[in-house]
């Protein structure tokens, strides 16, 4: 299934536009790794040739890799209908660079894309509309990447004199235990005499001290 | 913004005694929601109105966003199976799924969940179904002015919830599909009471159709209301009900299926015209289905295991736990630090009971996800609301509002 | 009398529930009037129609709904559910309390008016429960609004909730309304 449509999109590419093939999941999904620059032509093409006809756009979202140069991946999930197939098309960015907005192509792409530049702060460009749409009315930063806090920066609360309610920065009673089970003698708390270790595995280990 | 009337002309018009004024009012903005029985949550909508009628709508959605994708990544594969419970809370066990079904591909694991278990998930996605449906068409009703199929249908879903109450323990968030199975087997009585409530509720769906279907003012609240032509439907994401509706015969229990679909007889109702009262007779239809799937589940579960044998994954059963050692320390592994997924990802679908519910799951090879997109089908119907409801008078745009089936639980996450 | 005619007890449908209506009967048509405290009559009259804002935030306002209809029907109680906070006594905090909707909740509890009381549904309402730790969420709505009643569970049976509101009848009932400065 997943070979006859790569073939099918290869001889429709005809080595036109920087494509990366990638099976994933045993063979099952495949993924079309592409260039921000070589992305709308692609959509289009993959739309609009009867061959493939994929017609829906199903998800659009970014995920994370800070440790990459550019370190958002942006995410297409497409369907075809008559084909009964799914493609996964993948660009990457960063906190700068727009990526073309595929709003024109397919409508629904719009509330997908605001969502992305809401979690990730990816910016889509030709987006008519890039407005935050899930978080607060006011709110900073982008939640879902990875150096956001899980907790965030401000909390709500009714304050009686100001007769409104305010924000305030967090205050826990309890901080969220994320508890590290890679190794699992040390998740649970740092036992006595033993927090040399413990600080090891929070920081990383020292210069020089390479623990097994 | 402002509304101005002004009187262009008055006076006695042509017959006698007749009062003719003409009044001329321009585009004001109506803000509806977010707290408004007719919302259906937290729909806070910003109406542009000229007159009665529906210039521009714009959905302010968030009101309801918890932070769930957040959350998962902190969380491990089995303390994150109750969130999805909580996305589309209408649908619980169709939400869990998709989570379900994504973690067993992931982990290549598909082929060795035991038949009984994939039997018993299809059943309870099917009652899950019912369970959604009946909510919608009611409390769609409901919004129509017709309050008596909400007290009917209620009652069925009490039936049903009974039974969710049963099987997981809890009478709502049953946290019941696991990976690699079902978390318990069903008790032994459950089939004898499916079958007794499967036996009435025929004959309840009449008597909703014959409140419904012919009423006449339920009928000029919905026909030709928030027409979607089938192109439309495509283009603005449609799935599930909503995209049938526009005649799309499109089903992914039919054309990609999964579970156990392949093996049972059932129909799928396509629309025609796309409209309010469209969508509201395609779910009508499609309880029955379900109702027929159901049923085919009960006589063709084998008896066996209800969850994979490898206790890498699965816990161990408790007398087990009592006697072996290694049993012991893979349950403690298990509810520690839980099950590692290989790295990878993938994008795994279910017809959920409102369309196709996406998990786009990322894997690092930890016991954590590294990512978890939750494509909720509401998310892409609630964004058609405007090509929906333009041109339409306000009161329709409640209706539209409750055709879709909105809940806000997985349009927000 | 008092006693009798206030019906502390609670008593069921019953022979017993009889001798108190029928006691409350030949006191009317003896004298043509009861003598009872005004404060217990105020709270009788409160207990008794205590109208609850539908204000389903989140998952808890299925049971929430489930307590109206036909099985549990708050209906019996006195307890019809309103649109409007300008009619209602009592809010049922329903649900999730995001960051992004507390301004409205507050404005919402701020219309209702006096006396008026707000019963918190759930974990998340209770104190943020599951989502306790995320970034948009408020840490129980009691952070937001006074609370009087809270129903734990996630959500909360719809027993549960009928439980709450006798809860919150019994709290009434034990205020004094008449306040003496």
């Amino acid at each position: 299934m997943v070979d006859a449509l790569e073939n099918d999109i290869r001889a429709t590419l005809a080595d036109r536009l920087p494509v990366e093939f990638v099976r994933t999941n045993w063979n099952r999904e495949l993924e079309l790794h592409t260039t921000r620059a070589a992305l709308p032509a692609l959509m289009l093409l993959l739309r609009d040739t009867p061959a493939l006809d994929f017609a829906q756009l199903m998800d659009v979202c970014g995920v994370d890799w800070p440790q990459r140069a550019e370190r958002f991946d942006v995410v297409y999930n497409l369907l075809s209908l008559t084909r009964n197939e799914r493609v996964r098309v993948i660009v990457t960015t960063d906190e700068r660079e727009p990526v073309a907005s595929v709003s024109l192509l397919w409508p629904t792409a719009t509330w997908f894309e605001r969502e992305a530049w809401d979690m990730y702060g990816i910016t889509f460009a030709g987006l008519a509309d890039l407005r935050r749409i899930l978080t607060d009315y006011g709110f900073e930063g982008h939640p879902l990447r990875k150096d956001f806090p899980l907790t965030g920066f401000s909390e709500v609360r009714y304050d009686a004199e100001a007769g409104r309610v305010v924000y305030e920065p967090v205050k826990l009673t309890q901080d969220f235990r994320n508890f590290d089970f890679l190794s699992p003698w040390e998740a649970m708390t740092t036992l006595p005499g033993d927090e040399k270790v413990h600080l090891n595995r929070i920081e990383g280990p020292e210069k020089g001290s390479e623990t097994p | 913004m402002s509304v101005t009337t002004t009187v262009l002309g008055e006076g006695p018009g042509d017959g006698a005694g007749e009062f003719r004024r003409t009044v001329q009012m321009d585009s004001h903005t109506i803000n509806f929601g977010p707290q408004h029985p007719a919302a259906h949550g937290v729909l806070r909508l910003i109406l542009e109105m000229k007159g009665e009628v529906v210039e521009r709508a714009d959905p302010h959605i968030g009101l309801l966003h918890r932070g769930t994708e957040k959350l998962i990544e902190h969380k491990s594969y089995l303390q994150a199976n109750p969130y999805f419970d909580r996305l589309d809370y209408v649908s619980p066990m169709c939400m869990e799924h998709s989570f379900v079904l994504a973690q067993e591909r992931l982990m290549n694991i598909e082929d060795q969940v035991p038949p009984r278990a994939r039997w018993i998930r299809t059943m309870f996605a099917e009652i899950t179904r019912i369970l959604n449906h009946l909510l919608n068409v009611t409390t769609y009703a409901l919004d129509c002015g017709a309050i008596t199929p909400a007290l009917w249908g209620f009652e069925q879903r009490e039936h049903l919830l009974e039974m969710y109450e049963m099987t997981g323990g809890s009478h709502y968030h049953v946290n019941y599909f696991r990976a690699g199975g079902v978390s318990r087997d069903i008790p032994a009585e459950l089939p004898e009471k499916i079958l007794r409530w499967a036996a009435q509720f025929p004959a309840f769906l009449d008597e909703l159709e014959g409140l419904l279907t012919e009423n006449r003012i339920f009928k000029q609240r919905t026909v030709d209301v928030g027409v979607m032509t089938a192109e439309q439907a495509m283009a603005w994401g449609f799935s599930g009900p909503n995209l049938r509706a526009s005649g799309v015969a499109w089903d992914l229990r039919k054309s990609q299926p999964y579970e156990m679909y392949s093996e049972v007889d059932f129909e799928i109702p396509v629309g025609r015209h796309g409209d309010c009262y469209d969508r509201y007779l395609i779910r009508m239809q499609e309880m029955r289905q379900s109702l027929r799937i159901i049923e085919q589940c009960l006589l063709k579960m084998p008896t066996g295991p209800v969850k994979m044998l490898d206790s890498k994954i699965s816990p161990p059963k408790r007398s087990e736990m009592k006697r072996s050692m290694e049993a012991l320390i893979h349950h403690f592994k298990l509810y520690t630090e839980g099950y590692h997924v290989p790295a990878g990802q993938t994008y795994t679908v279910t017809e959920a009971p409102k369309g196709e519910f996406g998990v786009f799951l990322v894997s690092d090879g930890t016991y954590r996800p590294y990512r978890c997109k939750i494509r909720a089908p509401g998310f892409a119907h609630l964004q058609a609301m405007e090509a929906l409801s333009k041109g339409h008078m306000l009161a329709d745009a409640v209706a539209i509002i409750g055709s879709l089936d909105i809940v806000f639980g997985e349009i927000d996450r | 009398m008092n006693e009798i005619a206030w019906n502390n007890q609670g008593l069921g449908p019953g022979a017993e529930q009889d001798a108190v209506v029928r006691a409350v009967t030949g006191e009317i048509e003896d004298k043509g009037f009861v003598v009872a405290s005004l404060d217990k009559v105020v709270n009788w009259a409160r207990t008794g129609s205590l109208w609850p804002m539908t204000f389903g935030l989140a998952c808890c306002a299925v049971p929430m709904i489930h307590a109206y209809m036909a099985r549990y029907d708050l209906d019996r109680f006195g307890i019809i559910p309103r649109g409007s906070p300008r009619q209602s006594d009592v809010m049922i905090v329903a649900g999730t309390l995001t960051n992004k909707m507390a301004p409205a909740l507050r404005k919402v509890y701020d219309q209702m008016s006096e006396p008026r009381w707000v019963i918190s549904m759930g974990s998340c309402a209770n104190g943020g429960g599951y989502y306790h730790y995320s970034y948009s969420v408020v840490r129980g709505c009691d952070r937001i609004v006074p609370v009087d009643v809270y129903v734990p569970g996630c959500p909360p049976t719809a027993e549960a909730l009928v439980y709450g509101i006798l809860q919150l009848q019994r709290k009434i009932r034990r205020t004094g309304t008449i306040l003496r400065g």
